[in-house]
């Protein structure tokens, strides 16, 4: 019984830790949304790049790969400026359809080359300061030093997101634009500028998660789509538009893919078959999301932004 | 302008149908489908290097080398025809695999095809060789289900999983009566319990199914078995639900980047066990080794082939020897069954006396190579012509290899089983994290 | 008769179109027999197929406007239902391929009513989430060979037409070739049909459809139904083109990402739309390919190509290739 109890924690804290770093992937889609109405069908890429960002960083420059969190950011910013200029904002005056198109081109478009310049092989870090360390806690409970130090700076990031949007003078621009497009419009708030600033910002986000993933999680171009649903999950679950929702549903998203070992150990208890629950454990993140889309969309919390 | 657009699209349609020209009579063209790029490029340069080097040995007469191959220049009974190998890229991608297997038979006009080390692509290439009437042998895809399909064109030198799997046990229970070198008897409670995790594609999901059928006759069933994707960029929930019964033996079978990661994660969950086991494949490719560095002391793995064997047999010293002048690298378990795979064409072929599929057939069925001829520590090759397992080399054993450093601080695969060509002690237990 | 009738009706086309359109039909009638390498045939038929997934993607995509991007979980259907049939009970492909396109359209219907009550791009995650979700659950069961896949075995005696097992390609090319003209004379009606009008009006603007008294939900699945006949039947005759089937390759994402891409690309909502897509993108994904492929650095190439190619579309002409061709011709004959 007491084991159960142990396993069980286990995976919950892990689902935790990874669960700060998707709502963290979650946040620049959720605040992209919100300020235009368009869905960026290429969010997983831009965290891959932020991913391969990191990851060129630290082995290029032979650096710790934390230096790489900046470096990230300046990437992520540059990425969703020439994105939004380039792209979205001649999508913005097309159908839907167009948008969706035009986000599903672009997410080709990062996806193959990045194969062409990095190769399809997955590639991850070996050295660094957290890389590959960890203690143990209580009785047997293990913490890596990657994850844990993830989770915090996504909460960090978080906060200093939230502090943006509700301190600065920019901030509150965006909010206006988020609320009220027309009005803040009239208002003299420069909303053309306000969409290249969201899109900035989601970029910057999403790059800086992808740095602190590439510390535990090996990259490859492929690995953006994994993440888009995922956001995408997240974002459903916690409202679209709504940041601290976003944060919430993170959580939930990370105990969902560690229900696997939950279930094992559970199983080992009333001695039922281990194991075949690992071959699902995306399949509850799409799942989710179906049925939160179907049954609720405005989200698990019902917050309206 | 439309009608331009029109006409360009029919002339791409006609372009389309441009046909390639055939080459000269003077060699005998073999296609080969190894995975040059993609999750096991590392393993496909070996199976390509150790290809090439085993033509070009076949190609030249070297009478330094005691090999029948090496004597000649060229196949004797063929007037002294070269070998050519066309060599593709299938990328570890089934699909792929056939329509590569199609091309090189219909357009390039091979007269055998080799590969595809992916049991789940030797398997789509195997049938379409069986469509077309085309000789395929293989050389490292252990999926005992590939000779249970009773092909009439497929030969496969290397052994399979079914006894590969049963070495292990066996060589498990001897650890636990101490005929291993360097470990006295102990009980056998120590070893247990046993967890396996295997991706889940053809391969995977066979040597699953052997640990599982095997390990229960010798009362090592494994307490969880679990089955994930090769391309997961995440195993920690799975590897957690391994550790939860504290487990002594682990047994694993990945392809490259999964091994890797699998034994990250171990290293990163603090991972004990008394005993680590990889089925060959990823636990043994070069970037094994190079990425986890000291990491993988310890840990065994399924192997036909490790540079150690030069001890004790001079024709594999011989010829490691030409490809670390080649390649800069030591024969390596893929390398070496591509070598003895090539071998076993230029055999053939030199048997049948002829590029009609059907005497090569027969050639195949007749062929007996002797041990001496190998670089491989078999007792040579000979294939089963009928019974369950049609094809298979019956005379192939495996050998299972433990890292440790050598005195150059370099890792290297010993041999500890078979127990009677152990090369040194082993370690016991592994030290764990 | 008077459904075949306008299934035969191209009067709408301009004279021009209909005969580059007949000198493409007997371009892809005689192609087997003109010189050609195995190479080239199999891009041929990899082009029908495409074209045939497009025409279905097509129907609920371009007509009615609602991006699909897990076509994938049909072609999985389909072909799976074909391979357990022929391995399990030695069932003939033309008798597995009505049960396979039923099956398909009996879990069309299952996903299709949750599914149509979501719009545009929140349709095309959750299409994309079912899929994912059925792939791993074919990978799970054991039944029909978990990721491990199929394998149909060989019948003997070839040319087989009841099984459709033949060695030489051509003979899968004319049956590819037959499911192509069928699929499009049934689109060419299916265009003047009641649906298809109450598809597009749903598609211009939703509310004043049904002001109208059209129910756009069940007209969307009806519609999606159609569209998952025509995948499934393309996923059966796969089955037994490649005699090896498993997941990862009948339902990988890919393949879903490729039949929108190419419909997409060629002109979502128009009748050759999908082909000019699937004429354009399957030659240069091959050839591109088997050039680049061999000097590995340019992997890649060609999807960054339709990838720029997609994204100036969807930006200046949503309409795809065909909208350009004509916005060209309005600009021709004003």
């Amino acid at each position: 019984m007491e084991d159960l109890f142990i396993q069980i924690s286990k995976a919950v804290v892990a689902g935790l830790m990874m669960g700060l770093v998707f709502g963290l992937v979650a946040l620049g889609l959720t605040i992209i949304f919100g300020v235009m109405d368009i869905v960026n069908f290429a969010h997983g890429e831009f965290l891959m790049i932020g991913m391969y960002a990191g990851l060129l960083t630290a082995t290029l420059l032979r650096v710790d790969p934390l230096v790489g969190l900046p470096v990230a950011a300046v990437v992520g910013i540059l990425l969703g400026l020439v994105c939004y200029y380039s792209l979205v904002r001649f999508l913005l005056r097309g159908p839907i359809v167009a948008q969706l198109f035009g986000t599903f081109g672009l997410m080709l478009f990062l996806r193959n080359v990045a194969l062409m310049v990095m190769g399809a092989e997955p590639q991850s870090l070996h050295h660094g300061i957290l890389v590959g360390k960890s203690f143990v806690v209580g009785p047997g409970m293990v913490i890596e030093l990657t994850k844990l130090a993830a989770g915090v700076l996504s909460l960090a990031a978080f906060a200093g997101t939230w502090w943006l949007l509700n301190r600065t003078k920019i901030g509150k621009g965006l909010t206006a634009t988020a609320l009220d497009g027309q009005a803040a419009r009239y208002m003299g708030i420069p909303t053309e500028r306000m969409n290249a600033f969201a899109w900035a910002l989601g970029g910057a986000t999403v790059s800086v998660a992808g740095a602190l993933l590439v510390n535990f999680w090996p990259v490859d171009p492929n690995v953006g789509l994994l993440f888009t649903m995922i956001a995408f999950t997240t974002v459903a679950l916690g409202g679209f538009g709504s940041i601290p929702g976003a944060a919430l549903a993170g959580l939930i998203v990370g105990m969902m893919i560690n229900i696997a070992p939950m279930w094992d150990a559970c199983a080992v208890y009333l001695e039922m078959e281990v194991g075949w629950l690992h071959q699902f454990k995306y399949s509850f993140v799409y799942l989710a999301f179906f049925l939160i889309m179907v049954f609720r969309p405005r989200g698990l919390f019902g917050w309206k932004h | 302008m439309p009608r331009r657009l029109f006409v360009s699209v029919l002339a791409i349609m006609l372009g389309i149908a441009l046909s390639f020209p055939a080459g000269a009579v003077e060699e005998i063209k073999i296609g080969v489908l190894y995975p040059l790029t993609g999750g096991a490029a590392a393993e496909g340069k070996e199976l390509r290097d150790g290809a090439e080097l085993a033509t070009e040995i076949a190609n030249n007469a070297k009478s330094e080398l005691s090999m029948t191959m090496a004597k000649n220049a060229g196949i004797k009974s063929l007037g002294g025809a070269k070998i050519k190998l066309i060599i593709q890229d299938h990328q570890g991608n089934p699909q792929l695999g056939a329509d590569l297997a199609k091309k090189l038979i219909q357009d390039d006009k091979v007269v055998g095809l080799m590969g595809a080390y992916h049991s789940a692509v030797t398997k789509t290439v195997a049938a379409v060789a069986e469509r077309y009437g085309v000789p395929l042998i293989n050389e490292s895809s252990t999926s005992p289900a590939l000779t249970k399909e009773g092909n009439k064109w497929f030969w496969r030198t290397t052994p399979h999983d079914t006894t590969f799997t049963n070495d292990l046990f066996v060589f498990l229970e001897g650890l636990t009566q101490g005929k291993v070198k360097g470990v006295k008897a102990f009980d056998k409670k120590d070893l247990l319990p046993v967890v396996s995790a295997c991706e889940k594609t053809e391969w995977g999901s066979n040597v699953d199914a052997a640990i599982k059928e095997l390990g229960k006759a010798k009362g090592f069933e494994p307490q969880v078995s679990l089955l994930y994707a090769a391309k997961a960029p995440d195993l920690s929930s799975e590897v957690q639900s391994l550790l939860a019964p504290k487990p002594g033996t682990m047994l694993f079978a990945g392809y490259g980047a999964d091994a890797i990661l699998m034994v990250k994660t171990l290293k990163s969950m603090k991972a004990k066990p008394k005993v680590i086991w990889g089925q060959d494949a990823g636990f043994e490719s070069p970037e094994f080794v190079s990425t986890l560095g000291d990491d993988v002391e310890g840990i065994l793995t399924r192997t036909v082939f490790s540079p150690r064997v030069g001890d004790v047999k001079k024709v594999a010293k011989e010829v490691n020897d030409l490809y670390k002048a080649k390649t800069g690298r030591d024969l390596s378990g893929a390398s070496a069954r591509s070598f003895t795979a090539t071998q076993a064409w230029v055999h053939i072929l030199e048997k049948a006396g002829s590029t009609k599929p059907e005497a090569i057939q027969k050639a195949a069925n007749d062929i007996k190579i002797d041990a001496d001829e190998l670089i491989v520590p078999w007792k040579g090759i000979k294939f089963s012509t009928s019974g369950q397992d049609l094809g298979q080399n019956e005379l192939g054993t495996g050998m299972i290899g433990q890292y440790q450093k050598g005195k150059d601080g370099k890792m290297i695969l010993e041999i500890v089983y078979p127990f009677e060509l152990a090369t040194t002690n082993m370690i016991y237990p592994v030290k764990g994290w | 008769m008077e459904a075949l009738k306008s299934a035969f009706d191209f009067s709408d086309f301009p004279r021009t179109d209909i005969w580059v359109a007949r000198a493409v039909a007997a371009g892809l009638l005689v192609f087997p027999l003109l010189p050609h390498s195995s190479f080239a045939m199999a891009t041929m038929i990899q082009f029908l197929m495409f074209s045939v997934y497009g025409m279905g993607w097509n129907t609920i995509g371009g007509y009615g406007g609602q991006v699909d991007l897990g076509k994938a979980q049909y072609v999985g259907i389909g072909a799976y239902t074909t391979a357990v049939m022929m391995i399990r009970w030695d069932v003939p492909f033309w008798f597995s391929l009505p049960i396979g396109m039923g099956l398909a359209v009996c879990w069309s219907f299952i996903i299709g009513y949750p599914l149509f009550r979501l719009k545009g791009h929140y349709f095309a995650i959750a299409t994309i989430a079912t899929s994912l979700i059925l792939k791993d659950v074919f990978e799970s069961w054991s039944f029909i060979g978990g990721a491990r896949g199929l394998k149909i075995p060989l019948k003997g005696e070839m040319p087989n037409f009841l099984y459709i097992q033949f060695r030489e390609d051509y003979y899968y090319y004319y049956i590819m070739l037959g499911f192509f003209f069928i699929g499009l004379f049934y689109l060419n009606w299916f265009r003047h049909s009641r649906i298809g009008f109450q598809l597009r009006s749903i598609k211009d603007n939703e509310d004043v459809a049904k002001s109208l008294g059209i129910d756009s939900h069940w007209s969307k699945i009806k519609a999606y139904a159609v569209a998952t006949a025509f995948v499934a039947a393309v996923g059966s005759f796969h089955a037994c083109y490649n005699f090896n089937i498993e997941p990862e390759d009948v339902m990988s994402l890919d393949l879903s990402v490729l039949i929108a891409l190419m419909a997409m690309l060629g002109g979502a909502g128009s009748l050759f739309g999908p082909i000019i897509g699937a004429a354009v993108l399957v030659p240069m994904k091959n050839y591109l390919g088997a050039w680049f492929g061999a000097r590995a650095g340019l992997v890649g190439l060609d999807l960054i190509i339709y990838a720029t190619i997609i994204m100036v579309i969807a930006a200046f002409e949503p309409r795809g290739i065909w909208g350009l061709i004509t916005r060209l011709r309005e600009r021709r004959s004003d």
